[in-house]
């Protein structure tokens, strides 16, 4: 198993935010992460990335336990991409990209032919190539998910972690978004996200973790977690599952409240 | 690899070690012609046969173009270029580390700080080298309380680091009025109230080579660390996630940065502004990206003052304090960056 967590536990500080997660992913599993507004997506992705420290429980990655490993090593297994963002100083793309580069080498080095082809790999990965040289304050929302993601492929972790890739993006963008993190999970990556539409992707065969009040509800393939019943449990109104047949016949699910 | 964007990259890369050799290659002509520039007159040749007499070239010279070569000119104009330099790098790495295009040593309050220090310093009739220790830890002492302050403040923290920097500086301020206040008039007043002026008149060669060292040091952290300074612009989760120790490099660049600053205060009192304009300039040259922004931020400092300081020797019959022209400079640089910021 790539990634395991075993009941999780940690906060900040005294104040304990998550009270217990199990989950476990695997080379090209998408997870989303889906639960109310404060249940504790952020902090769960806060303990995965190290930046905060377990209280109890373990997290295992390839047997390994991270609270072993210092930021360097984590760097090359988990990779995280937050919600887009503008950056205070204008570099190119290429230059946010090369940045996943960090962890590769020494700190009196620049970056070497190398990390630049690397980042140039990343980039072809998303369909970015042609946004290189373009300034990355003159990018839409949606091209700079895309920088973001080839950032964290240059990193060389094969765990990405996701903060609501899809927030803010319109029809196309999130369309492109889908198309690029399904090749990536074919390519073998693990992708775990945090979502406020789950079935959102769940036409991918993606698995889901349903959070609640710190602590996982629910786990497993969507088709198992998106049931009416644990959606009511979880946001506490009452939810309808539907199931519609897109033009070429594809059966897709989406939540509504009744 | 073959595609378009690679050849642009590589273009883009050749194109900036052309414009750094340019731009190396113009300071260094500023810095030369700068020594014919000053109340007595040397003509080229008097420079150049000054610079011989010292290795032996044995012509008949006058003895005074010697002595103003070697014990005036030589040391005012590499004080300029260094204290250029070293404002210009620490300006770009605190702009860097704070995450804010608002900020260099005088903004920050790092060079009232350090100025407190060394007044206090020079009142307690310390040495040079102690003088060089207070002024650090004054400057040190104000960048960390700017920092801690504003990151209590609720507004946003481009603004609250500007308007904090604005109150430790008015502080400090009011520190050296209170010292200028006790200090003898017939001696250390002067000096004081002549040095925190912002001048070179009266640098030595001995005053230059007690501020070379702790700048050497300081723009050799950062020149060699200048990649890294990229991760530090962003979000400090998302650069930890990269995989570096982002409270260490920031420490690191704080201490050499304030290093950077404290010497430059102690060698030519407080010459403001140059810190902020300086990085933004050289970012409409090179780019955002650090390893290329420190050395060109480097350059450019040095032109930029070794050129203000041939203005505050040349301008009138009588000397202007180079401080006076920076600030005359810099205050409509200030507000062209607030208003561009808007648009």
């Amino acid at each position: 198993m790539l990634l395991e967590l075993q009941s999780v536990h940690g906060g900040y500080g005294k104040k304990e935010i998550i009270k217990g997660v199990d989950f476990h992913a695997d080379h090209g599993d998408i997870v989303c992460l889906a639960g109310p507004n404060g249940c504790g997506k952020t902090t769960l992705f806060r303990l995965i990335l190290g930046s905060l420290p377990l209280s109890d429980g373990h997290i295992f990655i390839d047997g390994t336990d991270i609270q072993t490993l210092s930021p360097k090593e984590r760097a090359n297994l988990i990779a995280y991409i937050p919600q887009y963002h503008t950056p205070i100083f204008s570099y190119t793309a290429l230059e946010v990209v090369i940045m996943g580069r960090a962890s590769h080498f020494s700190a009196f080095k620049m970056p070497k032919s190398i990390d630049r082809q690397a980042a140039f790999h990343a980039l072809e990965k998303v369909n970015a190539l042609h946004l290189a040289n373009r300034p990355y304050t003159s990018l839409s929302g949606g091209q700079r998910q895309l920088i973001l993601i080839a950032r964290a492929i240059c990193q060389s972790a094969k765990i990405l972690i996701m903060d609501e890739p899809a927030a803010s993006l319109d029809y196309a963008n999130q369309q492109r978004l889908t198309y690029v993190i399904r090749s990536l999970a074919q390519n073998g990556y693990c992708i775990i996200m945090s979502t406020h539409s789950p079935e959102h992707l769940a036409s991918l065969g993606s698995l889901v973790l349903l959070m609640k009040d710190g602590k996982s509800a629910s786990f497993g393939t969507s088709s198992q977690v998106i049931t009416p019943q644990n959606l009511k449990q979880v946001y506490g109104i009452d939810m309808d599952v539907l199931t519609v047949t897109n033009r070429h016949g594809a059966k897709r699910t989406i939540c509504l409240p009744v | 690899m073959n595609n378009s964007e690679y050849t642009t990259n590589t273009i883009q890369r050749r194109k900036y070690r052309v414009l750094l050799f340019v731009l190396f290659a113009v300071v260094l002509a500023i810095f030369l012609c700068s020594f014919w520039i000053g109340y007595y007159p040397l003509s080229p040749l008097q420079v150049v046969e000054a610079f011989l007499s010292k290795f032996g070239y044995s012509k008949e010279i006058l003895p005074q173009a010697v002595t103003i070569f070697w014990n005036i000119r030589l040391p005012r104009i590499l004080s300029a270029a260094f204290i250029g330099a070293s404002l210009a790098v620490a300006g770009s790495s605190y702009q860097g580390m704070f995450r804010n295009p608002l900020v260099s040593p005088d903004i920050l309050g790092v060079s009232s700080g350090a100025g407190l220090g060394a007044a206090f310093a020079i009142l307690m009739g310390c040495t040079d080298w102690l003088v060089q220790i207070f002024a650090f830890i004054g400057g040190i002492t104000a960048v960390a309380a700017s920092y801690l302050i504003s990151r209590k403040s609720a507004h946003s923290q481009t603004l609250s680091l500007v308007l904090t920097g604005s109150m430790i500086m008015a502080l400090c301020n009011a520190g050296v009025t209170m010292i200028k206040y006790i200090a003898d008039p017939n001696d250390v007043l002067q000096q004081i109230t002549f040095w925190l002026m912002g001048s070179l008149t009266k640098t030595t060669m001995k005053s230059f080579l007690w501020s070379i060292i702790p700048m050497l040091i300081g723009l050799l952290i950062i020149f060699l660390l200048r990649w890294r300074m990229n991760l530090l612009t962003l979000d400090e989760e998302e650069a930890r996630s990269l995989g570096i120790n982002i409270r260490t490099y920031r420490l690191i660049f704080i201490g050499a940065s304030t290093l950077l600053s404290a010497a430059a205060v102690c060698l030519g009192g407080l010459i403001g502004w140059v810190g902020l304009m300086i990085p933004h300039m050289a970012r409409a040259f090179v780019g955002a990206a650090y390893e290329r922004l420190i050395p060109a931020s480097a350059l450019l400092g040095a032109g930029y003052l070794i050129l203000m300081d041939d203005l505050a020797r040349s301008l009138l019959s009588m000397e202007l304090p180079l401080g006076v022209i920076t600030s005359i400079m810099g205050a409509p640089f200030f507000v062209y960056l607030i208003i561009k910021r808007r648009g």
